[in-house]
C-alpha cells in the first residue's frame, strides 16, 4: 500500500496499543552500476530497495523493528517486534521520540542532472575511461575495470506528534585501476571520482590519475625501518579521521569506548588543530537539515586550535550529560537503531601546499595510501600499525616510491604533533574530508 | 516461495533479448540481534529481509537486477529490466525445472525463531558477568548475540530449482581493560550454522567473555611491539586468516579470471612450501562457513587449492567460470539478494601438518608468536597482504618473554606461502566475515600453528 497510508494505520494501530509515542524512519534507494573491462560491459546492476524502521516508546522503554514489505501483516510483524524489544531493553537512560524544532535551516542544493543521465551515457563514461587507462601509458598491461554509479534516495521521518520531514540525496561515482608489470611482479592503483552531479565527473581524468598512481609505484625502492617524518596526504588522513572519528562520538565516551570522556575545554591536539562537523555545507555528501532524532542541524567546531570544544551528542547522550544536542544522531540504515556520528567533518584547512608541506618537511615519507584499517587500527585505544605505500622525500623533493613498509602510531598522539594542516581539502566520496597533515614523527617497519 | 509457473515465465521474459542464461534469487530472512553494553540489555532488533535478485548472462556480460516487489508483476518487471539491458547474444531455451529441496530440518536441534528472546538475552548476561570476573580493569563489556534463518530459492533457465534454509547463530564479546589513560581490547566472536543448540553442544558464553577479557588486561601491561623483520608463530583457529588473505582471495575466480591474481595460470605449480596443503570445504556439517548449496543452486563442495604446496585449483563461481572455460565449483555466494553472486571462500583452512607446536617455538630463535589475529586486506593483483596481530608474545632465544601490543604483519601472499617452514599437528577453525564485491559472508578460517622464516612485523618501537 501507499507508505504514507501505511504509516497512518501503523500509527492507529500504536495508538490503540497504548504506544506513549512513536517514529518511523522510511530510507528508499535506487542504484544504478556499470563496469566495463577491456572493451565489454562486464557487470551491470539496477537496484530499488527500501524500508521503514519503527521505534515506539512502550511503558517508557524504546523498541525497534523494520520491515521490507508494506501490507497488513507487516503492521502487525513491526507493533509486535516493538513491543518486545522495548520489553527487553534494560538501558537505564531515559529514551524519548522528539515531538521536533520549530524552525530547521534551509539548505540550498544545487540542481543535478543524475536523475535525468541516461544508462547509455553511463556505460560511455566507463568505456572511455577504461579505454584511456590503456591508451594513456605504454606500460599499462591492463586495467582492473572501470565502474560508473549513480544513485539517488529518500528518507522520511515521521512521528505521532505531526512531525513530517523529507530530504533526498543523489551522488555519482566512478572509479578505474590500473596494472603495470614489474620484474617477475606487478604494481596497481586505482583512482575515484565522485560528486553530485554526472557532469562533475570527469572520466579521462581518473584514469589519467589511476595510471600515474600506478607508474609512480615503478621506481620503489627499499627503506629501512625506524622513525620518520611524515606526512599523510589527503585521501589516506581522510582515512585515518574516518576510521577514528567514533572517538569523538558522546555515545562512545559515555560507554567509556573513547578515551575523550570528560575532556571537553582541555587541550587534546596541537594548535594548527581544528576540526568541524557541518551538516549545512553546501554540496557537501552529508548535508542534511535535521538529524535522525528530528533535531535541526547546526555546525561547530569539535576541536577548536587544539582545544576540545564538544563532542557529537544525540538528545540522549545530550540528556544524559546535561548539554543541548549537536544534532549529530545518525542511523545507517532503515533497520539500524540510533546512534551519534558526524556529518561533513573536516580538519579546517591551513595554508600551505602538500609541496609546501615537504619543502618544509625536508627528509621524510608523504604516505598515499593506507590499507588494513578495519583490522590495523583500533579505534578504542588510539593504536594503529597499517601497511603503508608513499614516496620518500629528500631536501624536500620525492625521490622514490615506497612501499611494504607500515606506519605505527596512535591517534591520539597524532592529535597531539600535528606540525601543520594543508590547503588541500578533499571530501573524497563521503563527509569525511582532510587537507594534507604533517603529523611529526611515526615508526616505520620495512 | 515462489510457484514454479511464475519462475519460468520471469526467466522467459529475461533472456527474451539474447541472453544465454537467467536466473532469480529469492530470500526471506529474518534477523534476531541483541546488544548488552555497561552491563544491561541495551536494544534488541527483530528484522525481516524479502527480496528478490534477477541475473542475466550473455556470454561473459552480466547484468544484476533487483527489488523488494516479489510479486508477479514485481519481478517480471525486474525481468524486463534486465533483458532491456542485454545487448543480444546466443539465447536460450529453458530446462524443465528439477525441483530439489537441500533443507535438512534433522541438522538444527533448536529452531533460534522458537526461543523466546529473554532466553537469548541471559547468555549475554552470562559473558558479561564473567568479563568483569577476569580483573577490576574490565571497564567495559559489549556482548552480541546474533541469529538468522534465511530461506532461499534459486531458479534458473537451467532447469534448477533449488530451495534451503539456513540457520546460524553467533555470540560475540569484546572487553575493553583500561588503565585510565590506555584502552586495550579483547574479542571473540564464535558461531555456527546451528540453531540455539549451539549453547549446550559447542560453545560456553563465559569461557568465550573470560577469554576475551583475559586478552584485553594482557595487552594493557603489554609494551608496543617492536618493528622489523623476523620469523613468526602464528598460531591455530582464527590464524587461519593469512590464508584467507595472502592467499584464498587469490585463488576466487574473481580476481583469477581476470587475470588479476598473482596466481593467475599457474595451476600444477609450485606456489607454496610443500609442507603446505590447503582446502576449501563449505560441506563441513553446522560449520559457519557451510551452505548445503550455494547461492547459484550448485552443491557445496571440498576443493583442495594447493597439494603439498602444488597449486591444484581454484574457487570459481558461474560467471567466473565461462571466463576461465572452467567448471564452477559450488563457490557462488552473495550477502543476500541486493548482490550479484561471486566466487567466494567457505570454509577455508591449511591441513594439519607433523610439526610438534612446541618444538616450532623451540627452534625458532628471536620472533614473535602470533596467538590471536585480528583481521585483515589483500590487493590480489599485487598479492600485497597486510593484518593485525591481537595477541601477540615476543620469543628470545625460542622461549616467550613477554606479550607485545600493536603488532601488524605485511608481506606478499605468493612470498610467504614459500616461506612456511612448519606446520604444526592440531588444526582449528575461528569465524570471520569476510567483506567482498558480493557483500558480507560468514567464512571459517583456520590452519595448525604455522611458522614463517621470515616476514615484517609492523610495531610501534
Amino acid at each position: 500500500m501507499d507508505i504514507n497510508l501505511f504509516i497512518d494505520r501503523l500509527f492507529e494501530k500504536a495508538k490503540e496499543e497504548q504506544f506513549e509515542a512513536a517514529e518511523v524512519w522510511v530510507g528508499e534507494s535506487e542504484a544504478f552500476s556499470v563496469k566495463c573491462i577491456e572493451g565489454s560491459i562486464d557487470d551491470y546492476k539496477v537496484s530499488r530497495s527500501g524500508g521503514l524502521g519503527l521505534r515506539a516508546l512502550v511503558n517508557g522503554k524504546m523498541g525497534y523493528a523494520s520491515t521490507q514489505a508494506y501490507d497488513d501483516d507487516a503492521i502487525m510483524q513491526l507493533i509486535d517486534g516493538v513491543r518486545e524489544s522495548a520489553e527487553l531493553n534494560e538501558s537505564p537512560e531515559q529514551d524519548e521520540i522528539y515531538a521536533g524544532d520549530s524552525e530547521y535551516p534551509t539548505i540550498k542544493k544545487d540542481a543535478t542532472d543524475i536523475f535525468t543521465v541516461t544508462p547509455e551515457e553511463k556505460i560511455a563514461a566507463a568505456e572511455r575511461m577504461d579505454a584511456a587507462v590503456l591508451t594513456c601509458d605504454s606500460r599499462i598491461t591492463k586495467t582492473k575495470g572501470s565502474v560508473v554509479s549513480t544513485g539517488t534516495g529518500r528518507t522520511l521521518l515521521r512521528n505521532t506528534y505531526g512531525l513530517c520531514l523529507e530530504d533526498s540525496a543523489a551522488y555519482c561515482v566512478a572509479y578505474t585501476g590500473a596494472v603495470a608489470p614489474r620484474g617477475d611482479s606487478v604494481v596497481s592503483a586505482y583512482d575515484m571520482g565522485c560528486g553530485l552531479s554526472f557532469g562533475e565527473l570527469d572520466p579521462e581524468q581518473i584514469a589519467r590519475n589511476a595510471v600515474r598512481r600506478t607508474i609512480d609505484q615503478l621506481d620503489a625502492a627499499p627503506v629501512s625501518a625506524g622513525e620518520y617524518r611524515i606526512i599523510f596526504e589527503r585521501e589516506a588522513m581522510c582515512d585515518l579521521l574516518q576510521t577514528f572519528c567514533g572517538i569523538f562520538s558522546a555515545e562512545n565516551a559515555q560507554r567509556k569506548l573513547s578515551l575523550l570522556q570528560g575532556k571537553e575545554g582541555e587541550k587534546i591536539a596541537s594548535d594548527a588543530v581544528t576540526l568541524v562537523d557541518d551538516p549545512l555545507m553546501k554540496g557537501g555528501y552529508a548535508t542534511s537539515a535535521f538529524d535522525a532524532e528530528g533535531s535541526a542541524a547546526r555546525t561547530k567546531a569539535v576541536i577548536e586550535n587544539g582545544v576540545l570544544k564538544t563532542l557529537l551528542h544525540s538528545r540522549k547522550t545530550a540528556r544524559i550529560q546535561g548539554v543541548e544536542t549537536t544534532g549529530n544522531a545518525s542511523r545507517a540504515g532503515y533497520a539500524s537503531p540510533i546512534t551519534v556520528a558526524p556529518t561533513n567533518f573536516y580538519f579546517k584547512p591551513g595554508e600551505k601546499t602538500l609541496d609546501g608541506l615537504q619543502q618544509q618537511m625536508g627528509d621524510g615519507l608523504v604516505i598515499l595510501e593506507i590499507s588494513g584499517l578495519h583490522a590495523g587500527a583500533n579505534a578504542v585505544s588510539g593504536d594503529f600499525s597499517l601497511l603503508a605505500k608513499g614516496y620518500a622525500v629528500k631536501d624536500g623533493k620525492r625521490t622514490h616510491a615506497v612501499e611494504q613498509i607500515t606506519i605505527a602510531g596512535n591517534f591520539y598522539r597524532v592529535l597531539e604533533n600535528i606540525r601543520e594542516v594543508g590547503s588541500d581539502l578533499l571530501f573524497p566520496g563521503s563527509g569525511i574530508g582532510s587537507p594534507s597533515v604533517d603529523v611529526g614523527t611515526l615508526v616505520v617497519s620495512a | 516461495m515462489l510457484d514454479q509457473n511464475i519462475a519460468a515465465e520471469v526467466l522467459a521474459c529475461a533472456v527474451k533479448t539474447g541472453g544465454d542464461f537467467a536466473e532469480i534469487f529469492m530470500e526471506d530472512a529474518v534477523n534476531h540481534g541483541i546488544t548488552l553494553r555497561s552491563g544491561v540489555i541495551e536494544s534488541a532488533n527483530t528484522s525481516r529481509r524479502h527480496g528478490a535478485g534477477i541475473r542475466v548472462l550473455s556470454g561473459t556480460q552480466a547484468v544484476y537486477v533487483y527489488t523488494n516487489d516479489t510479486s508477479r508483476q514485481g519481478l517480471m518487471d525486474c525481468a524486463a529490466k534486465a533483458a532491456a539491458a542485454v545487448k543480444g547474444g546466443a539465447g536460450c531455451s529453458l530446462i524443465p525445472f528439477a525441483a530439489v529441496d537441500y533443507a535438512r530440518p534433522g541438522e538444527i536441534a533448536v529452531d533460534p525463531m522458537t526461543v523466546k528472546a529473554a532466553l537469548k538475552a541471559e547468555k549475554l548476561r552470562a559473558a558479561n558477568a564473567a568479563a568483569h570476573s577476569v580483573s577490576d580493569e574490565i571497564i567495559q563489556v559489549m556482548g552480541t548475540y546474533r541469529d538468522s534463518v534465511q530461506h532461499v530459492l534459486i531458479a534458473n533457465t537451467e532447469g534448477v530449482f533449488a530451495t534451503d534454509i539456513r540457520t546460524e547463530t553467533r555470540l560475540a564479546c569484546q572487553a575493553v581493560a583500561s588503565n585510565g589513560t590506555e584502552n586495550q581490547i579483547g574479542f571473540e566472536g564464535p558461531g555456527a550454522r546451528m540453531g540455539f543448540e549451539f549453547f549446550d553442544s559447542r560453545i560456553n558464553p563465559e569461557e568465550i567473555a573470560k577469554a576475551a577479557a583475559q586478552s584485553a588486561v594482557t595487552m594493557l601491561h603489554a609494551p608496543l611491539c617492536p618493528a622489523g623483520t623476523m620469523p613468526v608463530c602464528i598460531d591455530n583457529g582464527f590464524g587461519g586468516v593469512i590464508f584467507h588473505e595472502a592467499c584464498g582471495h587469490s585463488l576466487e575466480a574473481t580476481s583469477v579470471s581476470y587475470g588479476l591474481s598473482e596466481f593467475t595460470g599457474k595451476l600444477g605449480q609450485q606456489i607454496a612450501a610443500p609442507c603446505v596443503t590447503a582446502i576449501d570445504d563449505g560441506t563441513l556439517m553446522n560449520e559457519w562457513g557451510s551452505l548445503h548449496v550455494d547461492d547459484e543452486g550448485m552443491p557445496t563442495q571440498r576443493n583442495v587449492l594447493i597439494q603439498d604446496g602444488i597449486l591444484t585449483g581454484y574457487m570459481i563461481d558461474k560467471l567466473g567460470g565461462r571466463r576461465m572455460n572452467m567448471a564452477p565449483t559450488g563457490s557462488g555466494r552473495r550477502q543476500g539478494y541486493t548482490h550479484a553472486p561471486t566466487s567466494r571462500m567457505t570454509n577455508t583452512y591449511i591441513a594439519a601438518g607433523s610439526d610438534d607446536e612446541d618444538d616450532m617455538i623451540a627452534t625458532m630463535g628471536d620472533g614473535l608468536y602470533a596467538k590471536k589475529m585480528g583481521g585483515g586486506s589483500v590487493d590480489p593483483a599485487t598479492g600485497e597482504f597486510n593484518f593485525a596481530v591481537s595477541e601477540g608474545y615476543l620469543v628470545k632465544g625460542g622461549k616467550i618473554v613477554h606479550p607485545v601490543r600493536g603488532a601488524s604483519l605485511i608481506g606478499r601472499g605468493s612470498e610467504v606461502l614459500m616461506k612456511i617452514d612448519r606446520v604444526g599437528k592440531n588444526m582449528r577453525m575461528g569465524q570471520g566475515v569476510c567483506g567482498s564485491v558480493s557483500g558480507s559472508v560468514n567464512t571459517n578460517v583456520g590452519q595448525p600453528m604455522i611458522r614463517v622464516s621470515s616476514l615484517v612485523v609492523g610495531g610501534g618501537k
